[in-house]
């Protein structure tokens, strides 16, 4: 192995700057981290070797301000950026500018990024490689007419999407004319503040289909290797909300021949590092290419715990030159692992956001158990930034093994302050049609799942009425104790129970 | 002791009928007995021993009529029920609320990013008024009834926090 680089600046904050910065320490490179001013006390600021300030809290002013970021990556020398997910990390011209001022890029060339990032020409040139794509348009629309035109053409309903975009963000489905046209105006200011840019096409909507995706890793010598599949069905609104491996409808036959082809999209485009081939596979069992996130994904972890493989570093090693040390021969799929991605959003109230200080936090352990997040008793859920606030992960020798561990770690998790997802992931791990894995994007949907959410969590307050209720009269009895001026009563009050119980107990 | 929880229809009650200097304490709840024991209470952390299982709850606001509290994560309120306040509340839905209220407050904390309808616009309950981002995600504050806008509170790119008034309706 040849030497590798001393520093990194992350371009990044929250869980997976945490991340970047542990797999930085175990290969003993300096890392850098930024942030704004919303993030003075976040904890990534804490880990990182060194932090530098960016600016303001909104993101176009600190976490999207290439300017600034390379000017920081000048002044305090680092060798390479790891720009995470989100922010630049598929932004060509901030790889550009690392090419240009001679700053190691973790991930893509500049040239591939635009390709990939570009679903237009992206889907052109896998239809001349031979890798099935979708029916739909293959054009940006630059006004709601345009849209409209080829909505009707394609047939309601349609996904408005934007072509920039990643990580579902700026999508939108609309039913009809009216809807679209709404729609329209709402996606493209979405797309605008997450990207920077608009620009929007129209796709046919499929329904009763699987997001399946194939992890990516090629390196400067061409070696292209996929690293299984992640079954991604479960989401809101093309939000990923759970993901798993390995998916029970990909056999081993169907995971060469997909993963082979997803190696081959990556040869197609040149493409460099860690990436994601996204395919959607319908009830017959056929794949079709979406895109090609040229990132390190969020669920990155449910590979790294079937196969052992460290894709951080993996993309460091790429990064500074090195061959990926393993032949596709050589992985093996152990075992099964699931994440849910823990947002601060209220899932009885339409997922609104919620942000806020969080006063106290437990965070579950325990075998097969990994948590990956910013939180600590008393740090802050900005509204500047994404909602996402941990990444729960279980492994199990199967599926089963590692959805209980969830349904468990879920219960242990326990997070103040803010509205979380957690009740929804606890519902899902244990709702039959998950179980048994009949499960397409619209899952959450078709099985009523948020309604049944609302029922259990109506059953679960009854089950436990009766210590909340003990807790209530025994506080209130404290609390009378407590203001009661030392009298005839001959009653003890509470406090002095507890303080007999405290004396007792060397407290 | 009679108790409302969260939105549970039921009517649950408790009362502590018994307790010893040694920290046992005897409580009637929901018709039946149970045994329970103090381990303590710091910083609003209650700690007992409820029939043999561990048990904690984290008190937020203990009001006159109500109880806020923090169980295994979830929030729970309990409502300190009784006939008058079914009473008190029932008058006041129908005199105050959702019908008569004008101002309409932001869900969540948020920047305004665009408003869809000006002072004087007829608008229908459910309508987005003004859009809002928090979390990179575009929220519709929508009308809570139907009328006419009477005036908007907040200009583009402000920040709202949440339960501000942003808009008027009649």
């Amino acid at each position: 192995m040849g030497k590798l680089i001393s520093s990194i600046l992350i371009a990044n904050r929250g869980e997976i700057a945490l991340r970047i910065i542990r797999a930085c320490k175990e290969l003993k490179i300096k890392s850098i981290a930024l942030y704004s001013d919303e993030d003075l006390r976040s904890k990534h600021v804490k880990s990182a070797d060194e932090a530098y300030y960016l600016g303001p809290p909104a993101p176009a002013k600190s976490y999207l301000n290439i300017d600034k970021i390379i000017e920081i990556a000048e002044i305090s020398g680092a060798e390479a950026i790891h720009p995470g997910y989100g922010f630049l990390s598929e932004n060509e011209t901030f790889a550009g500018k690392c090419e240009e001022k001679g700053i190691i890029f973790i991930g893509p060339t500049s040239a591939a990024m635009a390709l990939t990032g570009d679903k237009m020409k992206c889907k052109e040139i896998m239809t001349k490689t031979g890798v099935p794509t979708i029916p739909g348009s293959d054009d940006i629309l630059e006004d709601v007419d345009k849209a409209v035109e080829v909505a009707e053409e394609a047939g309601y309903p349609v996904l408005l999407k934007s072509a920039f975009g990643g990580g579902g963000r700026g999508i939108r489905l609309a039913d009809n004319e009216k809807n679209l046209r709404e729609e329209f105006e709402m996606a493209s200011a979405e797309s605008r503040a997450a990207f920077g840019k608009s620009g929007l096409y129209v796709e046919k909507f499929l329904q009763g289909i699987r997001h399946i995706e194939f992890q990516l890793a090629r390196d400067s010598s061409g070696n292209g290797r996929h690293i299984f599949e992640r079954e991604c069905s479960i989401q809101r609104r093309h939000q990923k909300l759970i993901e798993f491996s390995p998916s029970s409808v990909v056999d081993k036959k169907t995971r060469s021949k997909i993963g082979e082809m997803a190696v081959r999209a990556a040869e197609s485009v040149d493409y460099l590092n860690a990436g994601t081939a996204e395919f959607l596979r319908d009830e017959k069992g056929n794949f079709y290419f979406i895109e090609i996130n040229s990132r390190l994904q969020v669920e990155h972890p449910v590979t790294e715990l079937v196969t052992g493989i460290d894709l951080v570093k993996l993309q460091i090693r790429i990064a500074c030159g090195e061959d990926i040390p393993f032949q596709q021969s050589d992985l093996n799929l152990n075992g099964s692992a699931i994440e849910c991605r823990i947002n601060a959003e209220d899932p009885f109230h339409d997922f609104v956001p919620s942000v806020g200080l969080i006063p106290d936090c437990n965070l579950p352990y325990g075998p097969g158990v990994r948590v990956d997040t910013y939180l600590y008793p008393g740090c802050n859920v900005s509204g500047y930034y994404d909602s996402l606030v941990a990444k729960l992960i279980t492994w199990g020798q199967d599926f089963n093994e590692a959805r209980v561990r969830m349904s468990n770690a879920l219960d242990e998790f326990i997070i103040e302050g803010v509205n979380t997802t957690i009740p929804l992931y606890r519902t899902i791990m244990n709702e039959k049609n998950f179980i048994n894995g009949n499960i397409s994007t619209d899952y959450l949907e078709k099985y009523e799942i948020l309604k049944l959410m609302q029922t259990q969590i109506k059953e679960s307050s009854l089950k436990t009425s009766d210590s909340s209720i003990a807790a209530a009269l025994l506080y209130s009895e404290f609390l009378k104790g407590q203001n009661a001026v030392y009298n005839s009563s001959k009653e003890l009050s509470l406090s002095d129970w507890v303080r007999a119980g405290n004396i007792k107990n060397g407290i | 002791m009679e108790f409302k929880i969260n939105n549970l229809d039921n009517i649950l009650s408790g009362s502590i009928s018994e307790s010893s200097v040694d920290g046992k304490i005897i409580a009637t709840i929901n018709g039946k007995e149970h045994s329970i024991r103090i381990i303590g209470l710091k910083n609003s952390i209650l700690e007992f021993i409820l029939d043999n299982s561990y048990r904690t709850a984290k008190i937020i606001e203990f009001g006159s009529s109500y109880i806020k509290m923090i169980m295994n994560g979830e929030q729970i309120v309990l409502k300190k029920h009784s006939k008058l306040t079914e009473i008190l509340e029932k008058s006041l839905a129908i005199g105050g609320s959702s019908s008569g209220e004008i101002k309409l407050y932001s869900q969540i904390p948020g920047r305004v990013v665009s408003i869809m309808l000006k002072s004087g616009d007829q608008l229908k309950k459910g309508d987005p008024v003004i859009v809002l981002e928090s979390m990179k995600m575009q929220v519709a504050v929508k009308a809570h009834k139907d009328g006419c806008i009477r005036d908007i509170k907040v200009k583009v790119g402000d920040t709202v926090s949440r339960n501000d008034v942003v808009a008027l309706i009649e």
